[in-house]
């Protein structure tokens, strides 16, 4: 088990490694002139210039690439040409409000994708099978920006029960930071009312978000399902007169959950990336936002800081569902 | 199998000689006409293939997609005449929401098809050549699917800039590792086979093993994705249309026109309502219709 | 079991609902009231002499000040931290008196000393506001003549000198220089940090969320609310022009800049809304590439400036823009109303078109504009539309700007036409004139690479002289002559919009300032 830790590990940085040389490339394909945009429009030539060396923009592409890998060995993501800031600290400030969302996401996704997958586990083929099926297909095929309008829309503009974007109300004093995660952190320091609008703040965000997990979740918990349902000891079970409610809620349920957690750990690091969309839509102050914002203004260093996050993140996730499944099946070490 | 004919054999009728695939298909038919929602999937996306191939002819305001200006009827509500009302140039909405159907089906067929198309002879290579080979190719299969396919894109166009070409480059480039990973694992457990084995120990060149015994067991898994596929890239090429680095104007893009009409919801709600609807029913036709032959084809496949 | 569960949610939306009620409008703390700015662009940097750009300004403006202000419309120079100011017979020297009583926000005295510091600092840094002086002016130029006297040698005589000073803002040295790493000039510190004496000072600073400024009550020139003066003013980042429209609706913010036309429209009918409508100096120009191509024929420049319907230009704002009458804005000193300046007209265009090389069209132009500009979009969608009429085909590009400027400022691959909005930095009119000059080839502005020597030669001409007349009668001639030459289709002036709530009192407008940008200072909200 340790030395197929080990290898694991060994994989998780030759992997990192290449994200980093794949998307260095990537950026640098035609890249634009940021130092132009930061410059200001009415700046001279040797002004922007200035610029460009200060950030060793002028070098050629080779030295770039190698004075960036050889910061990286050593934790440093590089500086945003836009905000001046080393590209890490960025991504700390931001990345909590990211994972926040994505967990509370994929809460709502467990917490309703289990329970319909299930229903249409016992109902396969019936009509609430179809209805799900429908449903969670929906699901995936909505588009998240489009969707994300038309909830904040209807909630938020016609209604008035959710505020439109945002995080936080603009009074009130975020708490302390401990975890990064709004919910949490006013949680620990016993502060409701905040807890209470960082929770309205965050619904739209996560519903919007949690609908292509939740179809997923759905569909493995499904499948999963109808194959334990059919095994010999449920047979069995059903035999010896147990409550076919039982047997669905307690054997069937338990046997069939793994998968599911293993589809959801996969799912944990997609949804990372996937999150660029609706953090536009919302306002929501997270990585993908960071992204977008810096692409759109060339600023390279910080789109490759995201990506090698959200690489990291979600080899790590995948990391760990490999341990997790090697150490329930020793078969697997082996491969 | 062409082994097990019988040399001697009269010649048959093409229905006798394929009288079992026929069989198949028609069991295949009757399975999924008994699904209602594959037959839906299957509704959805032969009116877009429609609409994509007559749209220009059936619209009523034909002009207006190409760019015609009425500064006159701006924003406009559904009407008899402008059945989804009119954008912030006077434009039909209508009109250019169908002819929007041509873009996507060009962006879903260069997306999905160059991934197919890099991907799977990639996937076949790895899959039956094994060795160094194989691990080349799928550490960097590895690398790709690991880095977050709509932020890589997005780089990509920033970096290469806005436009329709550029975008499904991007995400072509994000798109064909998917099929590498499903055709190697296919290929891995269809070389074993029997059939395999003895057409390789008759001498069968690896070339002629890969076209008439590999590939043609990977196409159920691969039409399956592909047509999965052709709804996702056309969500996400909206999702970059959306971001603003689709296809510029005045091409009836549907999430360039999701993006634009962004700003005038809520008052204007149509103009986004339509566009944003046609990409929803779209994706969902294809993703209906790609489970629908799942079920059929790969049946086993739903667990991962 | 089902409805216990939906007691639990309806019991969860209720609480949440309830706290986002909406609210009163403006935000109340302990302090008093704090005003609520929704805005779209961040504010990445805020040290004064590295960044401009409007919300940047903004923020700057309220935390520093200048040696002189801009205020009013039309907008003129006032006097600020300087009270009174000479020029020498030759315009060589500027010698400025400051007020006594100035301090900064740590207790020292604005002095001479902190002045020239500041001057020097923008100068060395040669980043941001460097442009508009180091041409004319050295850092070795610049001497404290005692604790509140400054004087200032220039390079060569430079009418505009004073038109750019409220843009320097002035740095506390000692604070900037306690927090210096590795001779930086304490840029590190500034970006999110403040040195200065204005009437805000820093509060919560959450990037790409909010900023906020609190006001300082013993500001040493006062408030002109007196008592009202808000607590503070929260600029909030909205993206969405949606979003602000609601934020707006919902009392969530005081005063948004962002919204479509179209939206201005609607919500002037909102009751306790009120819009800002005033007419802006930013001109629009769709910018010929005057030296390859096509485009270099004036005829054919003639012919899309006669086909082009500035109609329709207007009505793309809703009627809030006004069309150019000459390449100077309306509000600038100099401005003449151009004879003959085009005016949609086919029978014309078609006349040049058929004196051109191209007499039957039938070619293919590039409209470039920057990717996300809504109105440079839909006016590239109306000259597609009108140059149908000349057999012209136009394919319109978006780019990102960064991308935009550096293919326009080599002429090889400068695009056929590129819309361009150019706010002047001052209301001198050598800020517009100049982008007619031969040596702004390679800017943002000068990417038609207009060449007229004659042209370029009034102008130098026009920058050195320090008499207003022969100035004036220079300029009239300038804008003659370029409008002639037609480097580019003279577009419109869109009107600068606001929409703010009716309580929001001393909202005043300079039509110097960037779009969006508002004067912090004499905002203050009027309570029942």
């Amino acid at each position: 088990m340790l030395s197929f830790t080990l290898r694991k590990l060994l994989t998780v940085a030759g992997t990192m490694l290449g994200i980093a040389v794949l998307t260095f490339v990537i950026t640098n394909i035609a890249p634009g002139d940021p130092a132009r945009l930061v410059a200001g429009p009415n700046a001279t030539e040797d002004m922007v210039e200035t610029i460009r060396s200060e950030y060793g923009l002028d070098r050629p592409i080779v030295e770039q690439f190698v004075i960036y890998m050889k910061d990286l060995m050593t934790g440093d993501f590089g500086t945003s040409i836009v905000s001046t800031r080393p590209v890490l600290d960025e991504l700390l400030r931001y990345a909590p409000a990211t994972i926040e969302l994505v967990l509370v996401a994929m809460l709502l996704g467990i917490v309703v994708g289990v329970p319909l997958g299930m229903l249409s586990a016992v109902y396969k083929d019936g009509p609430i099978d179809h209805v799900t099926r429908i449903l969670s297909i929906s699901g995936v095929a909505l588009p998240a920006f489009w969707f994300g309008i038309l909830m904040q829309l209807y909630f938020s503009v016609e209604l008035g029960w959710l505020p439109v974007s945002g995080r936080l109300p603009l009074v009130a004093r975020p708490p302390d930071m401990v975890t990064g995660s709004l919910l949490i952190d006013s949680l620990i320091s016993g502060n409701f009312k905040t807890f209470n609008s960082a929770l309205s703040y965050i619904i739209l965000p996560a519903i919007v978000l949690s609908f292509p997990c939740l179809a997923s979740i759905l569909r493995v918990n499904r499948a999963e399902m109808i194959e334990v349902l059919q095994s010999d000891y449920i047979v069995a079970a059903r035999a010896h007169g147990i409550s076919s409610r039982r047997i669905v809620a307690i054997y069937a349920l338990k046997n069939a959950l793994l998968p599911t957690l293993a589809m959801i750990g996969l799912r944990f690091g997609w949804m990372l990336g996937s999150t660029v969309l609706v953090e536009t839509v919302f306002d929501w102050p997270g990585i993908g936002l960071y992204a977008v914002s810096s692409a759109l203004a060339s600023d390279f260093k910080p789109v490759i800081g995201v990506t090698l996050l959200i690489g990291f993140l979600f080899i790590i996730a995948n990391t760990l569902v490999d341990l997790a499944y090697a150490w329930i099946d020793p078969r697997l070490r082996r491969a | 199998m062409s082994n097990t004919e019988h040399p001697s054999a009269p010649p048959m009728t093409f229905a006798e000689r394929h009288a079992s695939q026929i069989r198949q298909v028609r069991l295949y038919a009757h399975m999924f006409r008994g699904s209602f929602s594959s037959m839906l999937g299957l509704a959805l996306v032969i009116a877009f293939l429609f609409l994509a191939a007559f749209g220009p002819w059936i619209v009523p305001y034909p002009e207006d997609t190409l760019g015609a200006v009425h500064m006159g009827s701006r924003l406009l509500p559904p009407s008899a005449e402008h059945w989804f009302g009119t954008d912030e140039m006077g434009a039909d909405i209508f009109s250019r929401v169908i002819v929007g159907a041509r873009t996507s089906l060009w962006i879903g067929i260069v997306i999905t098809g160059l991934g197919a198309l890099v991907g799977v002879p990639l996937g076949i290579i790895a899959g039956y050549k094994g060795g160094w080979v194989r691990a080349c190719i799928m550490r960097v299969t590895e690398l790709f699917l690991a880095v977050p396919g709509l932020a890589l894109a997005l780089a990509i166009v920033a970096s290469l800039g806005p436009g329709l070409t550029n975008c499904m480059v991007a995400l072509a480039i994000v798109w064909w590792p998917g099929y590498v990973r499903l055709v190697e694992a296919k290929t891995l457990a269809v070389k074993e086979e029997l059939f395999v084995e003895s057409a390789r120990s008759i001498g069968a060149r690896t070339p002629w093993i890969l076209w008439h015994h590999i590939l043609p067991n990977c196409l159920s898994p691969i039409i399956v994705k592909m047509s999965m596929d052709m709804g996702m890239a056309i969500l996400a090429a909206a999702g970059l249309g959306f971001i603003g680095l689709g296809a510029p104007p005045p091409a009836p893009e549907w999430g360039a026109m999701v993006s634009v009409a962004r700003s005038y919801m809520p008052d204007w709600w149509w103009y986004s309502f339509f566009p944003g609807a046609a990409i929803f029913l779209t994706v969902l036709g294809f993703n209906l219709l790609g489970d629908g032959l799942r079920d059929i084809l790969d049946p086993r496949s739903h667990t991962r | 079991m089902f409805s216990s569960i939906r007691n639990i949610a309806l019991a969860g939306l209720v609480a949440s609902t309830a706290l986002v009620a909406p609210a009163h409008a403006f935000e109340r703390t302990d302090e008093g009231n704090v005003i609520v700015f929704g805005g779209r662009q961040a504010i990445p940097v805020l040290d004064p002499h590295i960044r401009y750009d409007w919300s940047t300004r903004m923020i700057q403006q309220g935390v520093y000040d200048a040696l002189v202000k801009y205020e009013g419309d039309p907008a003129e120079v006032k006097p600020w931290l300087a009270e009174s100011w000479e020029t020498s017979e030759d315009g060589m020297t500027w010698t400025f008196h400051l007020v006594k009583n100035a301090k900064f926000h740590n207790g020292d005295p604005v002095t001479a000393e902190a002045v020239r510091y500041s001057f020097e600092r923008g100068l060395k840094l040669n980043k941001g506001v460097a442009w508009m002086l180091k041409d004319f002016l050295a850092p070795e130029g610049i001497t404290a003549v005692d604790d509140y006297t400054v004087k200032f040698d220039l390079k060569a005589p430079y009418a505009p000198f004073l038109s750019f000073l409220p843009w320097w803002f002035v740095v506390n040295p000692e604070q900037v220089k306690a927090n210096e790493v590795d001779g930086d000039y304490g840029q590190k510190w500034l970006t999110d940090h403040e040195a200065g004496s204005g009437p805000f000072t820093l509060g919560r600073w959450e990037p790409n969320v909010l900023y906020e400024v609190t006001s300082v009550e013993d500001y040493w020139k006062g408030w002109p609310q007196g008592e009202n003066r808000p607590a503070g003013v929260i600029y909030r980042m909205i993206r969405e022009p949606a979003a602000q429209k609601a934020a707006l609706q919902r009392g969530e913010a005081d005063i948004v800049e962002g919204l479509t036309s179209d939206d201005y429209v609607q919500i002037a009918k909102v009751p306790n809304i009120v819009i800002e409508d005033h007419k802006g100096m930013t001109t629009f120009g769709i910018k010929f590439n005057t030296q390859k191509g096509p485009t270099a024929d004036i005829n054919l420049r003639k012919a899309i400036a006669y086909a082009m319907d500035y109609d329709a230009m207007v009505a793309i704002y809703n009627g809030a823009a006004s069309l150019e009458t000459s390449p100077l804005p309306d509000a600038m000193k100099g401005h003449i109303e151009v004879e003959g300046m085009p005016r949609q007209d086919l029978e014309k265009a078609k006349e040049y078109l058929a004196k051109s090389d191209y007499p039957e069209g039938g070619l293919t132009l590039d409209y470039v504009h920057v990717a996300g500009l809504e109105e440079a979009r839909r006016i590239g969608l109306v000259l597609l539309d009108n140059l149908k009429a000349l057999n012209i085909e136009v394919n319109i590009r978006p780019e990102q700007w960064p991308n935009m400027v550096a293919a326009g400022a080599d002429v090889e691959t400068t695009p056929n036409m590129t819309s361009i909005y150019a706010t002047p930095i001052s209301t001198d009119p050598d800020a517009v004139a100049y982008q007619y000059h031969k040596n702004s080839w390679g800017q943002y502005y000068g990417i038609a690479h207009y060449d007229n020597p004659e042209v370029s030669k009034m102008i130098d001409e026009a920058r050195a002289a320090t008499d207003w007349d022969t100035r004036a009668n220079l300029y009239a001639r300038i804008q003659k002559q370029i409008v002639a030459d037609q480097p580019e289709v003279f577009g419109m002036l869109q009107n600068r919009r606001w929409a703010r709530q009716d309580y929001l009192q001393g909202f005043t407008f300079s039509p110097v300032r960037f779009t969006g940008e508002v004067d912090l200072y004499p905002l203050w909200i009027k309570e029942d």
